[in-house]
């Protein structure tokens, strides 16, 4: 197989000294990052994203620590989500289910494990899976001409209004903004100033690490110090420590969870949250005999592993299309173009070090997962008690000093505070954000392949619509965008319900 | 009644977008499409979902907490930038995490201390350790 023998090499990138401690902090402060309440994987790529860039690393190691942070942040999230009753963000919710009635029972320990124990199941099931998909899907993208790629994007923003909660139109709200946020600037095809307004500032376009800070790091602080999250902090220990019987009883529930989580991670624009929610109705559809809610150690692993496996399963139409599936991997995605780095088909043969250092480092990272997970997760639920305004403000500090840092411009602070303020007016009136960001991400490579489509029709349309690939694509764009007007999503609407709180 | 102001607004930022698409001026024609007709479909696209909000809008539920606190954090947010290279990142992220504290609920005194102590050890951490230059004070700390 030469995917094998291209996932060695990947080791011996990611084996090298500074890669392995690059992976072990990744890893250790996305648990930690991902433990807080109220703060999710997203706003722990942000917060790290401008201390990678300003300390110049080389791309394989900067993205394998943004990707550390996000599957450890995978991990991380279930502590606040079980002992706290808080889910740090939308694709924990179904973990607070099972999980907090089991902490609150005294067995808080246990639910620790079992869940740390399904988050290495699932992501480490799903690495095994890109490993062996990535490549044949690459082969797919290849036969990719402009006018697929239109196509396949529109797909994705039409994926992201059907799946998310609320209003498919407001997703689309959120997917215009995004598109016209990233036009600022001078246009790549013909030198032109695009919605400038003489300002020299606006020249070089909004800066991508003062966007991600602005939504996912400033707004959620703002959210945080109106004070709508608070909650009591379970004790781990005293009850009955985890069986061997109970990890055996939870297997069927994770493989199961894993198929269905990796499976929906890949599928562009649903994510961790829809993966979840899923796996937890359908594993209560399968066994549940009334202890379900109640603290079923099936309850809580089969949401669990699905999270970490849609999270990973996420970053293979990333890497392998350039198309994000997740809010997350589109923040990735910037960080790749970053480095002027195209992620898609091309990135296996031209930068094989990166694409599978990364993958690599991908099974290490979550070696070191279990093992900070299962004996050491008493050292990070202890951060549950650091004080809320010694945490916060921290972070806050944190983010505008990356930014400083990346920048050397006190004015992008000032950019940053204002997106983070556009970013609070939008959540408050329901318009979501992870859209926006999955945009301005995506608008580049959208206008260039639309430009390069209509430049080779001479700017005829009808070549938007001239391949069988692109006809699907188009189709299934229009019944994805066709879908909650018959129809409701019911499915997530109900799974939301269900767990009695709105998508954090 | 906000949907309605949210679609309102929408549709006429899309309007603006295509207004001053047309205003771009093109110097010779590199490709056929040119800067103007991306920005034009977005506007539209604006347009429509502002119309669709409008016309049918849903009931948004406004559940505001404390929000003095975060007005606080956001006013710390704004001045910070302009203290920056005044008075030094630790004078000035001291300043902001001290007013941020306070509006997570901290006592002034180890608001303080808290303020202090974080802003001292991200300056160690990142310009001492990592070698990422922070503005430093009058007093060249």
């Amino acid at each position: 197989m030469d995917a094998l023998a291209a996932l060695l090499a990947g080791f011996q990138v990611a084996l090298t000294p500074l890669n392995l401690a690059v992976a072990f902090a990744g890893v250790a402060l996305g648990t930690a990052i991902g433990a807080l309440p109220g703060i999710g994987p997203i706003n722990a790529v942000a917060l790290l994203l401008p201390l990678c860039f300003a300390l110049k690393l080389p791309p394989e190691t900067a993205l394998i620590l943004l990707a550390g942070l996000y599957y450890g942040s995978g991990y991380g999230g279930r502590i606040s989500s079980i002992l706290l009753n808080i889910p740090g963000d939308p694709g924990l919710v179904m973990t607070t289910l099972d999980g907090y009635p089991l902490a609150k029972s005294g067995r808080g320990a246990a639910a620790l494990a079992i869940s740390g124990i399904g988050s290495f199941v699932g992501g480490t099931s799903a690495v095994i899976l890109m490993t062996f998909l990535a490549v044949p899907l690459t082969r797919l993208a290849l036969s990719f001409g402009p006018a697929d790629y239109v196509a396949l994007m529109v797909l994705s923003f039409a994926l992201l209004g059907t799946m998310s909660e609320g209003k498919a139109v407001k997703t689309w709200i959120a997917v215009a903004l995004g598109l016209l946020l990233a036009m600022v600037g001078i246009d790549g095809g013909t030198g032109v100033e695009r919605f400038t307004f003489g300002s020299l500032e606006l020249l070089g376009g909004i800066d991508f690490t003062s966007l991600t800070i602005g939504l996912f790091a400033v707004a959620e602080i703002l959210f945080l110090a109106e004070g709508m999250i608070s909650g009591v902090v379970s004790r781990t220990g005293n009850g009955a420590r985890l069986t061997f019987r109970e990890i055996v009883y939870c297997i069927p529930a994770m493989l199961r969870a894993t198929g269905l989580g990796f499976f929906l991670g890949v599928l562009p624009g649903t994510g961790a949250s829809v993966a979840s929610a899923m796996a937890y109705t359908a594993e209560k559809r399968i066994s549940d005999k009334g202890t379900f809610g109640k603290g079923d150690m099936r309850g809580l692993a089969a949401p669990e592993t699905a999270d970490n496996a849609a999270q990973t399963g996420s970053m293979v139409p990333m890497l392998a299309l350039g198309i994000p599936g997740s809010g997350t991997t589109a923040v990735m995605l910037g960080a790749f173009m970053m480095y002027s780095i195209t992620p898609g088909p091309l990135l296996f043969t031209q930068r094989p070090e990166v694409a599978w250092g990364l993958i690599a480092s991908m099974y290490i990272g979550n070696l070191m997962l279990l093992v900070l997970n299962l004996p050491l997760v008493g050292l990070f639920a202890r951060l549950l008690l650091v004080p809320a305004w010694i945490l916060y403000p921290g972070i806050l500090a944190l983010s505008y000093a990356g930014v400083y840092a990346v920048s050397n411009s006190a004015f992008e602070l000032l950019i940053t505070t204002g997106i983070g303020v556009l970013a609070y007016i939008l959540r408050r009136v329901g318009i979501p954000l992870i859209p926006l960001m999955l945009a301005f991400v995506l608008a580049r490579l959208l206008e260039d392949n639309f430009r390069r489509a209509l430049s080779l029709s001479d700017g005829g349309y009808e070549i938007l619509f001239a391949t069988p690939t692109s006809i699907v694509l188009w189709l299934l764009a229009v019944v994805a965008i066709g879908l909650p007007l018959i129809r409701k999503p019911k499915l997530h609407q109900a799974a939301m319900a269900e767990a009695g709180k709105p998508g954090a | 009644m906000i949907d309605r102001l949210v679609g309102l607004i929408c549709a006429l930022i899309g309007a603006g977008a295509i207004w001053h698409a047309q205003t771009l001026h093109v110097p010779f024609a590199a490709d056929p499409v040119g800067p103007r007709v991306f920005p034009t479909i977005i506007g539209g696209v604006l347009i429509l979902c502002g119309f669709i909000l409008m016309l049918r809008p849903g009931p948004v539920t406004m559940e505001f907490g404390t929000w003095p606190r975060a007005l606080a954090v956001l006013v710390a947010s704004l001045i910070y930038p302009l203290l920056l290279l005044p008075i030094g990142f630790i004078a000035a992220t001291a300043l902001l995490c001290f007013v941020a504290a306070l509006a997570f609920h901290a006592r002034p005194l180890p608001a303080a201390v808290s303020a202090v102590a974080t802003a001292v050890v991200f300056f160690v951490l990142l310009d001492k350790m990592l070698d990422l230059p922070l503005p430093r004070g009058p007093l060249g700390i």
